[in-house]
């Protein structure tokens, strides 16, 4: 079918003056594709999807919301009845937010299975250490995003959550103070805070959508790796994107759409982890919740912040854990890629996976003393794994590699 | 042989996969188009409530009715004899136009005259109906009191300031004024001897 | 592969049950764990809680966000004009249910202004079997510290400083079905007004469900059947 579109006088017209018909094929169609990859490489255009849904749910949202934290009846806000009006009084309005806020942590549970593929199969490894690298960023400026977007609703939970994060950056010396001010708009989070936070969270989405064009030519230039981890002859072991991968990416839009419909038709609060149950109460700046937890996608670094009484400390250790990341090409000596045969990294890289998702078991849950050891201990492995990995090579006995290499 | 069956097969699946696609892209475009027509709380601001007894008479009020001005009229005795007599200057002396000029209670010559469901009382959207401005209200006939903004001939009504349309007691347009239509009425009704519900 | 697989499913899982006992945990942390009701959207049931709520609620409560034109629009209640010019008095119809206890005198009175209802079933952990349970909950402190009326043990603390509302405390034996009936509709009413839409939304899923499951399945005969030239070489 897209042959029939390349074929018509229309787009013969536009592609002698853009030679379209030439990146169609040389990046979409025809771009050579290891015949051999699995379901986990479904994810980076997964990924894409979500992003292109939130920035559209977000237009039509941002049609009706206002950031104003100004004092409406009842302890209320503009922000909050903005809300409340896209729920109830706009036509499908509830549909759209539901999608946004069920999308937001779709993006999220994506994003970690694609950065999960792209450690176990060594994907981060050369030559790919830059598209590993770019994609770090996007990981960072998904994160910023979030977190300014949470803001928006102006619940307890959104204000509490923001006071306690631009908190954290006044404990940075020298320049924590000023940059506290500069993100908050004034000494407190209030009205100023909002509507900053309100214009970061429309421009970083647009930003990651240029960025993810950087990441999908660096891609583009080396080429996907594959479970095997090898490099592969390009004449028989790959085969075009379409109509291959085309299908098997419909596919996977397929599935990973049950799973985000049935979300948002049925259960978009996600028992309190995508919509918190806090933040259907309005912001009370005289009152702190209960409980205070960031949404779990951000949970993991929380504990990493919590782990260390030391306010600096804290925020050192959270930067150190993000940073650590950017690193990681340079920190793996192995010659051999994929965990498949790589029998000590495999065991770490599992390990790693599971601190991970202890961290953020430990962030969500109220601090009690056996979870902050359990968080230390956690931290203890995620750092490992990440310290431990340029002497992995010296003493791990490799699979031996199919074809011999 | 085997190719050919698997070929069909094939189309098969691609076309039933592309018509349920393009199913699918539709009703996702359906919530989103539909999140941009006017919303629950503003359709239900559709109407509007006006006590008439208000308006002193021979005094014109402008009100607001979903979001536009709306002239309200307590036109004299006198005021309603000079609304005959003059069809010949006018584009539209019965209304004829369409929907926005015709309402469904103008069912009358009388009421087609005085475009009005109670004679004294006009009930008129405020735009002219050329580029929208809301025209001003010059109810004395002559040109005494405004000088020559109105023809010799003037038998008063109102006077666009924008591009110079004319209309009469009535609010329908005079010959030779840019503005194609009548001002336009709307759906209203009594519910009361003197509170009108517009819309 | 499969080896990879089978240690993903394992602990994903793991992950899964620790992640699902969390709100549990949480739950029980406020105070009691909450009694459980069966709320229901039927017009009867929805008018009743309307019923309560307007008479009994709304003396200290708003629900702001909830319109009298509202009440006549949403399907599962749909009140008459009538109905709804015998409730709304002199306030507009597009005006939403505001209590005339104003937020000063209220805090003078109780201590604290009592909250807007129109999201409390989804600003409390339990939601309507909260709200069930604090409304049939009221009892003597058996520690004798706390007055009769403001003793709760399902409000986190024990003390509330909402004072008995249907009158549960010392109420008769034959009295407990209608009372419990009565915490039942209204909490089964904030459990709609705090999501109006919902039942269109599930409506329009079983829907959305079957489709995608229809698409899925062709794009997975598509998948299989274009990925036989692959298994071919």
């Amino acid at each position: 079918m897209i042959e029939k579109m390349m074929n018509t006088r229309l787009f013969h017209w536009v592609d002698e003056r853009t030679d379209l018909g030439a990146i169609i094929k040389s990046q979409l169609t025809e771009y050579p594709v290891p015949k051999n990859l699995n379901y986990m490489w479904n994810f980076g255009s997964l990924a894409l999807l979500v992003l292109v849904l939130q920035i559209l749910t977000g237009i039509f949202l941002v049609m009706y919301y206002k950031p104003d934290a100004s004092l409406t009846y009842g302890g209320y806000t503009v922000a909050f009845d903005s809300v409340e009006r896209i729920m109830r009084d706009i036509n499908f309005g509830w549909l759209i937010r539901y999608m946004h806020a069920v999308g937001a942590s779709a993006f999220f549970v994506v994003v970690y299975m694609h950065i999960g593929r792209g450690l176990y199969y060594g994907s981060y490894k050369g030559p790919r250490e830059l598209l590993w690298i770019i994609g770090v960023v996007i990981l960072l400026i998904m994160q910023g995003a979030a977190f300014f977007g949470y803001l928006l609703p102006w619940g307890q939970m959104s204000f509490w959550g923001a006071t306690v994060i631009t908190n954290l950056f006044g404990a940075l010396p020298v320049l924590g103070e000023y940059l506290q001010q500069v993100l908050r708009g004034g000494f407190a989070v209030g009205d100023p805070t909002l509507n900053r936070f309100f214009s970061l969270h429309y421009l970083f989405p647009l930003l990651l959508a240029a960025i993810v064009g950087g990441h999908i030519h660096a891609l583009h230039v080396v080429h996907s790796n594959n479970p095997e981890g090898i490099d592969i002859d390009h004449e028989k072991d790959t085969i075009p994107f379409h109509p291959y991968y085309t299908v098997k990416d419909a596919f996977g839009v397929g599935v990973f759409l049950l799973g985000y419909c049935y979300f948002v038709f049925f259960q978009p609060e996600a028992w309190g982890y995508f919509i918190e149950v806090d933040n259907f109460v309005p912001a009370n700046n005289l009152q702190t919740p209960a409980h205070i937890a960031p949404v779990w996608y951000l949970t993991p670094w929380y504990t990493i912040l919590r782990t260390f009484e030391d306010k600096l400390m804290g925020v050192v250790a959270m930067g150190a854990s993000l940073a650590i990341l950017f690193v990681l090409p340079f920190l793996d000596r192995s010659k051999v890629r994929s965990a498949r045969y790589r029998p000590v990294f495999r065991q770490m890289v599992i390990l790693f996976f599971i601190s991970v998702v202890v961290l953020g078991y430990c962030g969500h849950s109220a601090p009690t003393e056996t979870l902050a050891m359990v968080g230390t201990i956690a931290t203890c492995v995620y750092f490992g794994f990440f310290l431990l990995l340029p002497f992995v090579h010296k003493f791990e006995k490799t699979k031996p590699l199919p074809g011999g290499e | 042989m085997s190719d050919k069956a698997d070929h069909s097969r094939r189309n098969f699946l691609y076309v039933a996969a592309g018509g349920l696609g393009a199913v699918a892209a539709g009703a996702t475009a359906v919530p989103f188009i539909g999140s941009m027509l006017p919303a629950a709380d503003t359709l239900a601001a559709a109407k509007t409530e006006y006590d008439v007894s208000t308006v002193v008479e021979g005094q014109l009020v402008v009100i607001q009715w979903q979001g536009k001005p709306v002239f309200v009229v307590n036109r004299t005795a006198e005021m309603l004899e000079r609304v005959k007599g003059h069809d010949d200057k006018l584009k539209d002396p019965n209304s004829e136009a369409g929907e926005a000029v015709q309402a469904e209670w103008m069912d009358t010559d009388e009421k087609r005259l005085y475009r009005a469901i109670k004679p004294e009382v006009l009930i008129v959207v405020a735009s002219c109906t050329h580029l929208g401005c809301i025209p001003l209200f010059k109810p004395t006939a002559g040109q005494k009191d405004w000088g020559d903004s109105v023809p010799s001939d003037w038998s008063g009504g109102w006077h666009c300031p924008c591009h110079g349309s004319f209309y009469d007691l009535s609010a329908r347009v005079i010959n030779g004024s840019p503005a194609p239509q009548n001002l336009h009425v709307m759906k209203y009704e009594y519910i009361s001897d003197t509170v009108v519900l517009i819309g | 592969m499969r080896g990879m697989m089978m240690k993903m499913t394992r602990f994903s899982l793991i992950a899964c049950l620790m992640l699902m006992l969390a709100p549990v945990m949480a739950s029980a942390a406020g105070g009691v764990a909450v009694k459980h009701t069966d709320i229901t959207f039927d017009k009867e049931t929805l008018r009743a809680g309307l019923q309560v709520f307007t008479d009994v609620c709304m003396g200290c409560h708003s629900a702001k966000y909830v319109t009298y034109r509202n009440l006549m629009a949403y399907p599962e209640i749909g009140i008459s004009r009538e109905e709804a010019d015998e409730l709304r008095g002199d306030k507009a119809l597009m005006a939403g249910l505001i209590t005339e206890l104003s937020p000063e005198d209220a805090a003078e009175s109780y201590g604290k202004v009592p909250p807007d209802l129109s999201l409390i079933a989804r600003a409390r952990r339990g939601g309507a079997n909260y709200t069930y349970s604090i409304l049939t909950g009221y009892e003597a402190d058996p520690d004798g510290k706390i007055e009769d009326g403001n003793y709760n043990v399902y409000y986190p603390g024990g003390r509330i400083a909402m004072p008995d509302p249907l009158a549960w405390m010392g109420h008769d034996a034959e009295e407990t079905a209608d009372l419990e009936e009565q915490a039942r509709s209204v909490s089964s009413f904030l459990a709609f007004i705090g999501d109006p839409h919902q039942l269109e939304r599930k409506r329009l899923g079983r829907w959305v469900m079957g489709f995608l499951v229809l698409l899925t399945f062709v794009l997975w005969m598509l998948k299989k059947e274009v990925w036989k030239d692959v298994k071919k070489h």
